[in-house]
């Protein structure tokens, strides 16, 4: 933020604080404005910050897998693949196909439950107040899936090091087929209620920009990447846990504006199903855990493991030194990393659309602070 | 509650039913008798050559003294002054312009105290490289937010955590714990139960430990 | 802009596409609300809720060995195991078992751990307790189970 001693007669500094309904958690922005304008932000964050990194250094392998949930607590399960991911390259051992299998239909199901969270919650900060009951309704389709696969909605646990603890249920692939059936019409309805009303395009259009050049020097990754136009999903370009099985496109936007991570996002939703009805498909048999040793002690050395998360690239940077507790965990968490991006963003817009971008950013408190 | 905690002390032993003396990290071996051998104590790394090694041996004679790779990823150890300008070349000549993390690692019993690690990728070449300074206690080193925006927060968060200071970076100050605290918590001579009971007490007007 | 674009603006037709997706949901057949207390959502098979110590059905002894699996496990260290040595079987018998559900995150790591299922998480999601002591479960509160005082809605 631009450093002043003594204000313009017009400018004015607002505090947006950690108490609001639309910054998505406790997040404190303070706005400098001129009149309506946005000329400078400040982000204060650390409301939400628990040592999750320093509690990693002070718990077994296995036992600091229930901690990574709690940071991105909208899509759990992809944090805990990520971190199972990363261990299971410090040991060198690699979870069986059908394990994979489980875990990729577990994670775009949870990929699917966070942008619907997403839709409602932006929706909701513009403005729109229908789509959120909708989204939640759909998103509690999930959470049942996942409630019957591994017996918690929102901290789920679901994967272990090595594989998987738990069978899939009697009715697994029936329910998610038939989940995958009924929700595709429901995505349908979403872009029939916000795509082409001119509100919505009025509000998010040219909102927010920010171009491929920018998004590289600021290391934003994820949807925001992808709507300004650069073609890359870490699914695609490292693939992990089986991903190169499976046929899926990855959108991009054009302008890298609101309105683009809007439809890209709407459509990342359509080719998770895809990913999703492929899985089901041709889910292999076999064991769910791999060879993994009685006791996780892997030799010394560091790994960095990334996954595509919903909100960006999620990476672990684990260092062992050849004990049961990891010597340091470290979480690359991307909503850290796409909020710096805030500011660029926001000049020149208005104090609504400061809430509009917010929300585009698709920013998880528990993330950010961890 | 806090009397209930078992002290944060040795590894507890295996929570599957294990015996004692299983051997770590090896499958189990068919014969128990024979003493198996342990795993050492440093990193089993490998050297590493490429285009991006040779570029960077010509450019930094000898300011780069290790080129390794563990476990498929490679990385590199930088002397510390260098690290600027290798990350400056990394960017502009060999396409690394994605700066993903930087963080750090504290090993109390070595004279360099501090890893900091900086992990870049390429989109161009979708390839990762690690670039680690290893510096004591006290040291500055240069800032990158002159050539990666990213690291303004990243390297607040590494000084925050771990009272790194950075050279030239344009708004060092603490990000994700309150101004007015005292100590760096990922040091490992900072406890996991240890609390600034100062500020706890003034700003939260509550004993520490509620 | 083209005739059929000026019309689509001018009657607001994308507005009414909106508002007839909103009143076609309020057909009473796609109510999703659940009305709670008075109807009880079915939770899973597996779902991790309330701790409870089982009980071998034939003879009425606990099934816990006392094998202190489950508190080596838990990653918050809540779980504390008391046991003596009975000299005439020369095995443990447990005696104290005290689980502290108001640190408990429901993991299920303990209920991994233990070798004889003796430690259960069951569909039970209805903790709530007036003192923070009274968070803190023994032996016959585990095998017993929470006993909520039910009241009329």
């Amino acid at each position: 933020m631009p450093e002043a001693t003594y204000l313009d007669a017009n400018e004015l500094v607002i505090n947006m604080g950690p108490q609001h309904p639309s910054t998505h958690g406790v997040l404190r922005v303070i706005l400098k404005l001129d009149g309506e304008k946005v000329i400078g932000t400040e982000c204060v964050i650390g409301y939400l910050h628990r040592g999750v990194e320093k509690i990693g250094e002070n718990r077994t392998y296995q036992q600091f897998a229930p901690y990574v949930d709690r940071m991105d607590y909208v899509a759990a399960v992809s944090n805990g693949l990520g971190y199972c991911l990363a261990v299971e390259k410090l040991l060198n051992i690699e979870a069986p196909p059908r394990a994979q299998a489980v875990r990729v239909i577990l994670t775009e199901l949870n990929r699917i439950a966070s942008h619907l969270l997403w839709l409602g919650t932006h929706a909701l900060d513009i403005g729109a107040i229908t789509p959120v009951f909708y989204c939640f309704r759909e998103r509690e389709e999930v959470l049942k899936i996942f409630e019957n696969y591994c017996g918690a909605r929102l901290t789920t646990h679901a994967f272990r090091i090595g594989g998987l603890q738990y069978e899939t249920y009697e009715g697994f692939e029936e329910q998610t087929r038939k989940f995958c059936d009924w929700f595709i019409p429901k995505v349908d309805e979403y872009e029939r209620l916000l795509t082409n009303n001119r509100i919505w395009v009025g509000r998010l259009k040219n909102v927010g920009v920010l171009t491929a050049d920018e998004c590289k020097e600021y290391g934003v990754t994820g949807p925001v990447l992808r709507a300004a136009g650069v073609k890359w999903d870490l699914r695609k370009a490292q693939p992990y846990s089986g991903y190169e099985q499976y046929e899926f496109e990855i959108p991009i936007g054009e302008n890298g504006d609101t309105y683009d991570r809007y439809t890209v996002r709407m459509e990342e939703m359509r080719q998770a199903v895809r990913i999703i009805r492929q899985a089901v498909d041709r889910l292999p048999a076999g064991p769910i855990m791999g060879k993994v040793p009685k006791v996780i002690k892997p030799a010394v050395g560091e790994v960095y493991v990334s996954i595509e998360a919903p909100k960006g690239e999620l990476g672990y940077f684990v260092v062992s030194d050849n004990s049961t507790q990891p010597y340091r965990v470290r979480v690359r968490p991307p909503s850290f990393i796409n909020l710096q991006a805030l500011d660029r963003m926001v000049r020149g817009g208005l104090v609504a659309d400061v809430v509009a971008i917010i929300g585009t950013l698709d920013i998880v408190l528990g993330e950010v602070d961890r | 509650m806090a009397d209930e905690h078992k002290p944060d002390g040795p590894a507890p032993p295996p929570p599957a039913g294990g015996e004692a003396g299983t051997p770590p990290a090896k499958p189990a071996a068919p014969s128990a008798k024979a003493p198996l051998p342990k795993p050492p104590a440093v990193m089993a790394v490998t050297p590493w050559e490429s285009d991006i090694t040779q570029l960077l041996k010509e450019r930094f004679d000898g300011q780069i003294p290790e080129f390794s790779t563990y476990l498929g990823q490679n990385f590199l150890v930088a002397a510390p002054e260098a690290l600027v300008p290798v990350l400056e070349t990394l960017k502009l000549e060999l396409d690394f312009d994605y700066l993903v993390d930087i963080t750090a690692v504290d090993y109390p019993k070595r004279p360099e105290r501090f890893d900091v690690v900086y992990i870049l990728y390429s989109f161009a070449r979708n390839e990762r490289v690690r670039v680690k300074i290893r510096i004591p206690d006290g040291y500055r080193p240069a800032t990158a937010v002159t050539v990666h925006l990213t690291a303004n927060w990243l390297e607040r968060e590494v000084f925050d955590m771990f009272g790194i200071q950075f050279e030239g970076h344009p708004d060092m100050r603490r990000i994700l714990l309150p101004e007015e605290w005292q100590g760096h918590p990922l040091r490992k001579d900072y406890s996991i139960l240890k609390q600034d009971q100062a500020w706890v007490r003034e700003n939260l007007s509550i004993e520490s430990g509620q | 802009m083209s005739i059929s674009k000026f019309f689509r603006t001018i009657f607001l037709v994308d507005l009414f596409q909106g508002l007839w997706v909103t009143f076609r949901n309020q057909d009473p057949k796609r109510i999703y609300t659940e009305q709670y207390p008075a109807e009880r959502p079915k939770v899973a098979e597996r779902y991790r809720g309330a701790p409870r110590l089982n009980i071998n059905p034939d003879n009425g002894e606990t099934l816990c060995i006392a094998c202190n699996l489950c508190a080596l496990a838990c990653p918050e260290d809540l779980i504390v195991v008391g046991s003596e040595r009975n000299e005439e079987t020369r095995r443990k018998e447990l005696t104290t078992f005290t689980y502290d559900t108001s640190r408990c995150m429901f993991c299920g790591l303990c209920e991994d751990a233990c070798p004889v299922d003796a430690l259960e998480l069951t569909q039970d999601f209805e903790l709530a307790s007036y003192t923070r002591e009274g968070a803190i479960w023994d032996r016959q509160m585990l095998e017993e189970g929470p006993r909520p005082t039910p009241y009329k809605c």
